[in-house]
Formats: C-alpha cells, structure tokens, sequence
C-alpha cells in the first residue's frame, strides 16, 4: 500500500492535476452537460403510454454508456500520454530516472495520477445513472457492468498511452500512436456492445472481457517497466540525437527510405548542399529535418497501423459491399489522427525549444513562416492520408457497380484534401494560440472531434426533440462533419437490407440550397480552414512584438 | 550607431526597464553590466526588435527599431541569452538555413559559411548534429550564426555564459577581433572581468535604470573624486603619521594598516594637491616607499555604483 500512500510521483502530479481551478470548471461543466441529456429525456417519460419511460430510460442509459465510453477513449490518452514525455520534454525524467523511486512506482504513480480525474469524471456521472435507473427498465447489474467496462476500458486506454509516452520523446507521438491503437478497440467494443443480443453481451463484458484485460495489462506494465528500467542513452542535455540511418537498420516492419517513391513525397531525402536561392528555408527545414528529428518509430508505428487496419475496412466496405463512404470516413479518421501532430507543434515547439528568437530576428515574415509551416504539415499530412486511398482506386477499378458510377470519386477525393487542408489549419491556429504543444494538440483533438462527431450527435438529437421540421432543414446541422460529407455522396447498389431503400436519406439535397451535404461541406471546410490561416497569421504578428511576454 | 532614447518596459506594475537613454558609437565595443534581474535582457531584445516598448525608441544605424523592424533585422546580428537549436540538422544546414533566412544568395553563402565556421573553430564540426554539439559548441555556433549575414552591428546577450575559461578567453580575442573588423558591438555581461579589458565603454545598469556610462576612463574619473590613495612606508610605526594625513585638506578619511606599513586616504584633490601631500609626508619625516593611487578594479567601480556612491 506504500506503493500508493507514499508515492510521491502520484502525490506531485495529483497536486498538480487537480489544484487546477480548470479541473473543477471541467467537471462541473460534464455533470451539467448530463443533467441537461436527462431533463430533455425526462418529458418524453410521461405521454402515457405505458413503457415509454422504459424506452426513455434505455435510451438514456445507452446514451450515457456509449458517450462515457468514447469520453474515456478521449480523454485517458490527453492525460497518460503526456505522463512520460512530458517529464523527458521538462528534461526532468533523467532527475525522475536517477532518484532511488522504483520504475513500477513511477509507473503506478503515473497510472493512476491521470486516471484519477477520468474516474472522477466517470463518478460524477452516477447520480445520472441512477436516476436513469429509477426510470426503471434497466437492472442494477447492468449499471454495475456498465461501469465496469468503463473502469476498465480507462485503464487499458491509460497503460497503452503510458506505454507510448515511455517509448516516444514528444507528447505528440505518444499521442497520436495512442490514439490509433485505442481506435480499432474502440470500434470493436462499440460494436459488441451495440448488439441486442442480452447473452453476448453478458458473456463479453463480464466473462471474457476482465481476464484478457488483466493479461493485456501485465503484459504493457511489463512493457513499460522494462523501458523505464533501460531508457536509451541520451546525450548532453538529455537530449537524444538520432541518427536515421542507425534507427532505419533495427526498424522492424516499414522501413522508410527518402529517396523512394511514395516516402519522399512526404519526407524528401536530406539535402547534401546548400540550398538554391529563392527557398522558403522554413519549409525546407520543416520538411527534412524536423519530421525525421524525432526519429522515424512514430510515423513508421503510425503507418503500419493505419495499413493494418484498412485492410479488413477495404475488403468489407469496398469489396463484399460498395459502400465506399464508410471507408473514406476511416481515411478521415486518420487524417484526423495525424493531422495535428504535425501542425499543432509547429509554431509551440519553435518556442518551447527556444529557436523563436532567432527565427524572428531574421528577414523573414510572419506570412512567410506561417506559410511554410502550414503547407510542410499539409504536405506530410495530406501524403500519409493519401497513401490509404490507393485501395480505393482499386475498388473503383475492380468493382462493377463502381465502375459504373466512376464519378463519385471525384467528391470522395475532394472531400478528402479539403478535410486534409482543414485539420491542417485547426493545427496551426491552435499552435499559434496557446505555448505548449502539448496543449495546442489537445485542443487541436477536442476541436476536430466537435466537428466531426458533434453535429452527427446533435442530428440524430434534434430527431427526437425537433419532430416538426423536416429532415431537409435539419441535415444543415451535419454540414460541419466531414463524415456526414463522405456519407453523403450518392453511390446506388447492393445495400445490405437493414439500410433500406437505395437512395438514404443522408444522400437527399438538404433545403434550400438543393445540393447534398457534401457540397456545402467542402465550400464550408474551405471558408474555416482561410479564417484559421487568417487568425493564425494575425495571432502569430501578436505573439511576434510579445515575444518576451509569452516565454 | 545604436541609440536609445528614453526606453520604459513595464510589466504589470513592475519596471523592469525605466527611461533609459544610451548612445553608442560606431565601432565601439559597449559592455552592458547589471546583476541578474537589472534589465539588461529587456534592453537587448527590444533592439533586437523582438519585444514592444511601454514608451521609448530605439534607433540603429538610423533605422527606427519600432517603426523599421525590417531595416534593423538587416544590420544586427542578436545572439540571445538562451536560445535552442532545431533537431535533426546539420551545423552546415543550421547555418544555410539562417542564411537563407537573411536573403543571402547562394554563391556568397558557401563562402561565408566555410568562413565563419573557420573564424569560431568549428570547420571540424561541420558535419555534426547541431542537437549533439555541447553547450560551449552551440553557443560558438550560435555567433556563427550571428555573423552569417555580415551585419555591422552586434547584440550579444551574455555570450560566454557557460564557457569555460579558456573558451571565455578565446570569445574575448574574437570580439576583439570581430571589432577590428570594424564592427559595432553591445555586449551584456554580469561578470564585470569579463568585460574589462576589450570594452571601449560600459554601461551600468541596475533595477531597470541606467547608472552610469561611457568610456572606462570616464568612468573612473567620474570616480576620481573618491579615488584612494596607498602611502607605504620604510618607519616603524607608521601611525606617527596619520596627523600628516589628517591635517592636509584634500583628505576625507584615513586609516593605518601597521602590519604592512600603509597610510590609506580617501583623496579629493587634483595632482598638484597629491605632490603636495607627498611632499608634507617627506617634510615631517615619512620614508615613502611607495606613494600609489589604489587601481579600482572593474569590480570596485561596480560596487561603488551600484553601493550609490556615484550618481
Ligand atoms: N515577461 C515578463 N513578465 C514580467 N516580468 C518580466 C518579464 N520579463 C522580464 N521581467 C522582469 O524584468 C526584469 C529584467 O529582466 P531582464 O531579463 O532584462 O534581466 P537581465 O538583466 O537580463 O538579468 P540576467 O542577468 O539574469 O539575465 C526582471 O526583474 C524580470 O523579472
Ligand atoms: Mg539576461
């Protein structure tokens, strides 16, 4: 028990964390938010027939455990994943190293340190959930599971990001490699536990689900303690310097090569002379030296994943049935993945490593610099996107009833790049806006996922509460979604029968404007991703006479 | 070359820098000495361009550093109290890529850059990872940098901080150096010695105000009036002699050191009045061995200034 009361990597990061008046503005804010979701279920409660509140209360009840579940998936990486590179970014996790602190205590401590407010957060939505269960409908067993499954869902999403930050130096790495991980368990979960089938879900969330969690978690804890045990040599100033072509030679899996085609669209092979004139040397700069300066794990991690992945995606939805939308919403997702990390450092890190001042005393303006900034994270994060469409080329050539409709590519494909160009600028303007990457990448991540998840929430809402507009007015609010772009264009075709008729209703023209979604939509991307260039710019001329202000 | 009229930097309530006026000219090397938290920083940065004034202009070579930033960038060379280095670079890239940065085309910048890094010692270096190079090399490579450009004015904040002595010297010699070369030089500094010897003026600045500035020289006459003169003597007891001192007019203080025989007055006279205290000494008997000014270090006239006993 020592291990926890006397702890004194959880007690600092504890003090830390929740002394924060934002912790507390946090919380009350979710509690509020859930107080809010069941006064609007509540009057659907009493319209007399009976069972109604029984409906209500499932809805409810499903609301709550599917919206915590996609919370902690959210919020257990912001938290753990920053836990160890944070400390290597302070240059304090040698002094964390060198203490007598034993690696599975720093390990615990971190642990439960930034799982502690998740639970909090998760606890101050049980009054909820009780209130749900009185509605009746719901047995006490299954809340108990419910939470069960959240638990421990938060400490599996936790120990992979733990395990991320101890193997990456940057928090944004550690990060996004988190984030791709928890997404396939993510989808699975969702999955089984969307199933009406009561017998399944029992036997997977209480017989089969603790003991594999159990196993996955001794074996990532095993994981991370061994690296903390052997961290890697760093050299002066704890700095590690790697060395490309050292790594490229242990990399398992990927191996990245700058002179082949298509890796050098994204990372162009280093230079071996000066550069010509006339060179934006900030893109330059960007584009060879800094993706790589890292080290190639993350992106060589980040690719093999994304392939992975898309493999079961592409013979499911592109394959066995054409419905090339939901494939080009997982390319979306990661570009919504990646896409951050390689704009919301790019304007923080300057400052963080204390380069800010010697860029701005040169010749070159804000304009010139931002530019070069947002089109190298354009770049890098448009190629890597773009490298997951290759399967869909092959589905519109192999595919009949694709073939035959072979210009709704041409939207997926504009959709893609202008959702490319939108993370890329969200990135860059959060960059501009606050010091330390770290935070510009988280709320680079809460904004991106308001867009694209928010407005599919708040439809399938305002369906139930707004029962007299009709469905064209209110599928305006899914504008703002990339997914709802994608989801949109019109493809006709074998449909498995649950989807109904050939044309879906997301597929109609919205009102007034009598195109679908998806041509608002890229007009729209387009419009947010020129004012994020235009704050970004203006933020950054600020910051520029400030610079002293805001060390 | 460099002037600053008037400059005031508040945060908050705080006065970090207050109505400070300096003027320096054309290759003069200036030495900017304050202790830690004095606002020698904030002064460098807002001539770097780099931090907006409360009120105040700054002017190099002409060209106003609020309304001409661009113009000011041209001519200065600024190497910044702390600074960082971009990872995965070269030192050669990390020189390219500031020159670049300057507009400098591409045929004079294999020159400049082989040159530079012949002048700090660091051609053996060229190909290293900038990221790996040890604190004394980046701050080496960090004036490279500075002078990639050929500007003819440079803003040093703290050069040699963290070198060590040897590397301490060898940056004297190459300000020494680069000012033969004809250029203009602000330089900060708390350690005053390190300043001493290669500075043509210097500048004392303390809780944001501007105590005293000019050359050494002027200086130390400013300081005449406290200067201190040594008197040692061959006699036993050399107190026999402090009424000599005490009755002549232009001394303010005395004291008797009997172990190694020294009369010290605290003197305010000119020269005539100091052979004529020489002369009373031998009158009333004194063998003077010895008959000196006391040399104020650097680090006296710090004392002294900051202590308020100037100004
Ligand atoms: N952004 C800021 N906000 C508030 N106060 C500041 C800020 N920057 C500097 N100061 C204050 O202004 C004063 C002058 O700072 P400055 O950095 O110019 O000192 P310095 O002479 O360079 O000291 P050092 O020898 O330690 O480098 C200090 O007291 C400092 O605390
Ligand atoms: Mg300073």
């Amino acid at each position: 028990m020592g291990m926890f009361r006397d702890n004194p990597v959880l007690s600092r990061e504890l003090l830390v964390n929740l002394r924060s008046h934002r912790a507390f503005i946090l919380q009350f804010a979710y509690a509020g938010i859930l107080a809010v979701a069941v006064l609007v279920a509540w009057p659907r409660v009493d319209d007399g027939r009976l069972g109604a509140s029984v409906t209500a209360a499932r809805q409810l009840f499903d609301l709550f455990f599917f919206g915590q579940f996609i919370l902690v998936a959210l919020v257990a990486p912001t938290f753990a994943a920053g836990s160890i590179t944070g400390e290597k970014e302070r240059k304090t996790y040698e002094l964390l190293l060198a203490s007598p602190l034993k690696p599975s205590w720093i390990l615990i401590g971190k642990l439960l340190s930034s799982l502690t407010y998740l639970v909090l957060l998760l606890a101050s939505s049980l009054p909820m959930m009780i209130l749900g269960y009185l509605l009746g409908g719901i047995l006490l067993s299954e809340v108990a599971r419910a939470y069960l499954v959240l638990i421990l869902a938060a400490g599996t999403f936790g120990l992979v990001s733990l395990a991320a930050s101890s193997y990456f130096r940057r928090t944004s790495s550690a990060l996004v490699v988190s984030y791709l991980i928890i997404l396939p368990l993510v989808i699975v979960s969702l999955y089984l536990a969307s199933t009406e089938d009561i017998t399944l879900r029992n036997f997977v969330s209480v017989t089969l689900l603790p003991p594999w969690t159990i196993a996955v978690w001794s074996i990532v804890i095993g994981l991370i303690n061994l690296r903390l045990l052997r961290p890697p040599d760093v050299g002066s100033e704890g700095k590690e310097v790697v060395d490309e072509e050292e790594e490229q030679k242990y990399a398992i899996g990927v191996v990245i090569d700058r002179d082949l085609f298509p890796d050098k669209l994204f990372a162009p092979a280093k230079r071996t002379d000066l550069m010509p004139d006339g060179t934006n040397p900030v893109l330059d700069k960007e584009l060879r030296s800094e993706i790589f300066s890292q080290g190639t794990l993350m992106l060589r991690v980040v690719i093999q994943v994304s392939m992975f992945l898309s493999i079961p995606l592409m013979a499911g939805f592109l394959f066995w049935r054409p419905m090339p939308g939901w494939y080009i919403c997982y390319v979306l997702t990661f570009n919504l993945l990646v896409g951050p990390v390689f704009s919301s450092g790019s304007i923080t890190q300057e400052r963080e490593r204390q380069t800010i001042n010697l860029l701005l005393t040169t010749l070159l303006t804000p304009g010139r610099i931002v530019r070069a900034k947002l089109l190298a994270a354009l770049r890098v994060s448009t190629v890597l996107t773009l490298l997951l469409t290759e399967q869909v080329i092959l589905a519109y050539a192999l595919v009949r009833d694709l073939q035959l409709q072979f210009w709704t590519i041409i939207p997926f494909f504009l959709i893609i790049l202008v959702t490319c160009l939108m993370t890329s600028s969200i990135g860059l303007l959060w960059s501009s806006l606050v010091r330390k990457t770290s935070v510009a990448m988280i709320a680079t991540y809460m904004s991106l996922m308001a867009l694209f998840v928010l407005p599919v929430g708040l439809y399938r809402w305002s369906l139930s509460v707004a029962q007299g507009v009709s469905d064209e007015v209110l599928r305006w609010i899914l504008v703002p979604s990339p997914y709802a772009a994608a989801m949109s264009v019109l493809i006709v075709g074998d449909r498995p029968t649950n989807m109904g008729g050939d044309v879906q209703p997301i597929e109609r023209p919205l009102a007034w404007a009598g195109v679908p979604i998806w041509v608002i939509s890229i007009g729209l991307f387009l419009v947010i991703s020129l004012v994020c260039h235009v704050v970004t710019l203006i933020a950054f001329r600020y910051r520029w006479w400030r610079a002293r202000e805001s060390v | 070359m460099i002037e600053v009229i008037d400059f005031t930097k508040q945060y908050g309530d705080f006065m970090a820098v207050d109505g400070l006026n300096l003027s320096i000219a054309e290759g003069e090397i200036y030495g900017f000495i304050g202790p830690n938290g004095a606002g020698k920083s904030t002064t460098i940065r807002f001539l770097a361009t780099l931090l907006r004034p409360t009120s105040g202009e700054g002017r190099i070579a002409g060209h106003s550093v609020t309304q001409d930033p661009m113009a000011v960038r041209r001519v200065i060379g600024f190497m910044p109290d702390d600074f960082g280095v971009y990872d995965g670079m070269k030192v050669w890239e990390f020189l390219d890529f500031f020159a670049v940065a300057y507009e400098i085309p591409r045929l004079e910048r294999r020159r400049t850059i082989g040159e530079v890094l012949e002048l700090l010692d660091l051609t053996h270096k060229r190909d290293d990872f900038v990221n790996g190079l040890s604190k004394g090399m980046k701050q080496r490579l960090c004036l490279a940098k500075t002078l990639v450009h050929n500007p003819p004015v440079l803003i040093l904040d703290e050069p040699a901080s963290g070198l060590d002595p040897r590397a301490r010297l060898e940056m004297k010699s190459l300000l020494s150096e680069l000012s033969r070369m004809g250029k203009t030089i602000l330089v900060s500094s708390h350690i005053l010695s390190e300043l001493a010897d290669f500075c043509t003026s210097i500048g004392v600045i303390e809780r944001g105000k501007l105590l005293a500035s000019g050359s050494i020289q002027e200086i130390q006459r400013e300081l005449r009036a406290h200067r201190v003169l040594k008197v040692r003597l061959l006699n036993e007891s050399p107190e026999r002699f402090a009424h000599v001192l005490k009755e002549h007019s232009a001394v303010k203080a005395e004291s008797v050191n009997t172990i190694d025989r020294t009369l010290s007055a605290e003197f305010e006279g000119d020269g005539s009045a100091q052979a004529d205290l020489l002369r009373r000494l031998i009158d009333s008997g004194a063998i003077v061995e010895a008959f000196d000014e006391e040399q104020l270090s650097l680090e006296d006239v710090f004392m002294m200034i900051t202590k308020g006993v100037v100004n």
